[in-house]
């Protein structure tokens, strides 16, 4: 009797140890999170029922005006369009590439560190500096890539300013950044896919591309998943890039504005506060929905071992 | 199990801090300002405020090139003046205006900074800038009879002055020599129309694309506003409504769009990329401010072949520059007003603006030192921007300016590419610039 009450007492203290030290530990993260996100979060919601005033001063409640003018707004319904749109080009053709340079990195070759490395520098430059040097890649008259059309015969493209080419101009170097970085998370999924299954199934008589799809694809469906989640919701707030490239000035901003582009301009520039907010709660909304789904979908594909 | 849970969790954290992202960034804009400020705070604390043995002033401003000369005149005044530091902070004219809004809603801004005829309103009405009224009134050093009266004005509100000029600039039209005489053809003067403009024009284009004789980018105070006003049209009306379905404004659009229709100008939207047409002997001539003074000598390319003069007449004989100029204001709530006051005071004064003008900074706004700025170039025959003072426009401004310029570039940009007729863009502009003002 004795013995268990000790024990009992004992136990609790380490259990009540631990949560010292566990909260101690994550008391950063959390009071950051709360800090810069959360609450930040909420007053996005409060300012998006608000006339703001300049400054921050003399905001006006207006209930749900903001969300009546945005959904009577024609620009922000092209920006959804153009937003999902990017998305739905970005986030494919990223995962494929990211998929094959991951499995070709993933076999004993030369230099692989290397390659690994290159792949994943795009990922670690300043978004605003990459798309300074993209954008005088695209230059129509001394743009290097119209510089080698030209010596294939072909005509100059104007990347920047021609309405249905701007958004797959902004969709390359999306695309181009965030390869790397899903490439890095697919690798690591790989690895964790035992040897002996490969070993297995080659004794059985299966050919690489049989085992990718039969071994690979579904032991790796887990890491796939997050990898989609994520960069969906990345690409979702696409913004340095097309801010960098295309000015309101330009023919071609009706076609590629984004969502959170909408969102700074007319917070900052146009120093409607509220109606900024509005957008953003938005976007928020959509990517939410979005993510929602996808999370239900997931039982259907993702194998959790 | 495990594993499952884990990617949800992240997922649900991801989007959570996707969205918070925004409001993040707005933060830590403020938290830079707070932290720049502190560290001014600091500086002066460490001495003490009492005995006023040292005092750190921030001047926040926008134009790289001039604060290379600026730091100069501050290191002289601060000798002049021992116990007052400056320091100068300088960002590109976008972010200038982003970080100052979220300064000035934190409390925190710059003690002394520049002021635009487009923002002047909002800093004005919601007591941003220290009212420098009595001040003024109580030098020897500055008046405001010694400057432009259209300047002065820009930075009046409601009878009390918030800035003291600093500045003006004018637009001029720049052109390629090497090109002229290629083509036999006489330089611009100040004799020159519309017709001759055009004309000019089309005797420098090349058939074949490689050149082009005038660049009539989307851009209103370097392109189109000039048109306008020397064409008797306006941009704002008196009663703040739009003029852009004024039709001697859309008389002046045509024209200024025919050069984009007839081929003689290339379609440039890019704010950055219009220089550029001239500097790599693409265009043979464009509209450009006097503040590109300094980076255009700096080009080669443009100091060997170009010059600059007047702008062009109406056929009629109308004659218009658009004009700015900047200020130099205070924060309202600068805790060392004495010394601010100091360094604003000099750069308004005869001495600080003779300087200024020397060392060719900008076109110093005090009247009778553009002759000292003149010779500080020998490059360009720049006497022209100082010519057209007399009849020059100030750059059409409301209280949000900013909103409607945007707008209007939106509805106009579609005459450009050739989607919409010129009159048409010009109507659809004033109806969005009309909506905007409404709204003031």
């Amino acid at each position: 009797m004795l013995r268990h009450t000790l024990k009992k007492r004992k136990y609790t203290k380490i259990i009540y140890n631990e949560w010292r030290w566990g909260y101690g530990m994550a008391a950063p993260t959390i009071i950051g999170l709360i800090i810069l996100n959360i609450i930040p979060i909420f007053q996005t919601i409060y300012l998006s029922f608000f006339k703001s005033g300049d400054f921050g001063k003399g905001n006006i409640f207006v209930g749900f005006e903001n969300y009546i003018k945005m959904f009577h707004d024609p620009q922000v319904w092209g920006a959804t369009l153009n937003t999902i749109l990017y998305t739905m080009i970005v986030v494919p053709v990223t995962l494929i590439l990211a998929m094959i340079f991951a499995v070709l990195l993933n076999r004993k070759m030369r230099g692989k560190q290397i390659y690994r490395a290159i792949y994943f520098i795009p990922m670690a430059a300043a978004p605003a500096a990459i798309t300074m040097v993209w954008k005088w890649l695209f230059n129509n008259n001394f743009g290097l890539i119209n510089k080698l059309l030209s010596v294939f015969g072909l005509g100059a493209v104007d990347w920047i300013n021609d309405p249905n080419v701007a958004l797959i101009s902004v969709a390359i170097i999306g695309i181009w950044s965030l390869v790397g970085y899903n490439m890095v998370l697919l690798l690591a999924g790989l690895q964790e896919i035992p040897k002996s299954y490969y070993e297995a199934s080659s004794i059985d008589g299966a050919k690489p591309l049989r085992q990718f799809f039969f071994i690979t694809l579904p032991l790796i469906s887990p890491t796939l998943f997050f990898v989609i989640v994520t960069s969906v919701i990345q690409t979702m707030q696409v913004f340095d890039v097309i801010y960098m490239m295309v000015d309101v000035t330009s023919p071609a901003y009706d076609r590629v504005v984004s969502l959170v582009y909408l969102f700074y301009n007319n917070s900052f520039k146009y120093s409607n506060k509220g109606y900024g907010s509005a957008i953003v709660i938005f976007l928020l909304a959509i990517i939410m929905i979005i993510t929602a789904s996808q999370l239900k979908v997931q039982k259907k594909w993702v194998n959790y071992m | 199990m495990v594993k499952k849970s884990l990617v949800l969790m992240l997922a649900v954290v991801l989007s959570l801090a996707a969205f918070s992202g925004c409001g993040a960034a707005q933060n830590a804009e403020v938290a830079e300002t707070q932290t720049q400020s502190q560290q001014v705070t600091e500086d002066v604390s460490t001495q003490s405020p009492e005995t006023g043995e040292e005092v750190t002033l921030t001047y926040a401003l926008w134009d790289s090139n001039q604060a290379v000369g600026l730091r100069k005149m501050a290191d002289e005044f601060e000798a002049a003046n021992p116990g007052i530091k400056i320091e100068i902070e300088v960002s590109t004219w976008s972010d200038y205006w982003t970080a100052l809004e979220a300064a000035a809603t934190g409390g925190d801004l710059p003690d002394v900074f520049w002021m635009h005829s487009n923002e002047i309103y909002r800093y004005a009405s919601n007591g941003m800038l220290m009212d420098l009224t009595d001040m003024i009134a109580n030098s020897d050093l500055v008046s405001m009879d010694n400057f432009p009266q259209g300047l002065v004005s820009i930075y009046n509100f409601e009878g009390k002055q918030y800035a003291v000029p600093k500045d003006y600039d004018t637009i001029g039209l720049w052109y390629n020599k090497t090109m002229f005489d290629e083509a036999n053809l006489d330089y611009p003067d100040e004799t020159w129309t519309w017709d001759d403009l055009y004309t000019a024009a089309k005797a420098l284009t090349k058939a074949d694309g490689s050149r082009y004789g005038f660049l009539a980018p989307l851009n209103n105070q370097e392109g189109y506003y000039n048109f306008v006003y020397q064409n008797g049209g306006t941009i704002i009306t008196a009663d703040k409504k739009s003029g852009y379905d004024d039709p001697k404004t859309i008389e002046a659009m045509e024209f200024y769009l025919s050069f984009v229709k007839d081929g003689l100008s290339p379609q440039e939207y890019g704010d950055a990329e219009r220089a550029t047409w001239l500097q790599n002997g693409l265009c043979a001539m464009g509209l450009f401010g006097s503040w590109n003074l300094s980076g255009f000598a700096a080009n080669e390319y443009m100091a060997k072949n170009f010059d600059v003069t007047v702008l062009p007449s109406s056929n009629d004989g109308g004659r218009a520059s658009i004009f700015n100029g900047l200020g130099n204001a205070i924060a309202y709530n600068c805790e060392h007003p004495e010394e601010a006051w100091k360094w604003v005071e000099y750069l308004g004064s005869k001495e600080g603006q003779l300087r200024q003008a020397e060392l060719g900074i900008a076109i110093s706004a005090y009247n009778g030192t553009a002759e000292d700025w003149v010779k500080s170039n020998t490059t360009f025959n720049i006497q022209c921007f100082i010519d057209m003072v007399d009849y020059a426009q100030i750059r059409p401004y409301s209280n949000t300016t900013a909103v409607w310029e945007d707008k209007a570039y939106e509805e106009l940009k579609g005459a450009f590419t050739g989607d919409k007729t010129v009159e048409q863009a010009c109507k659809d502009a004033a109806k969005v610039m009309n909506e905007s003002l409404s709204q003031e």
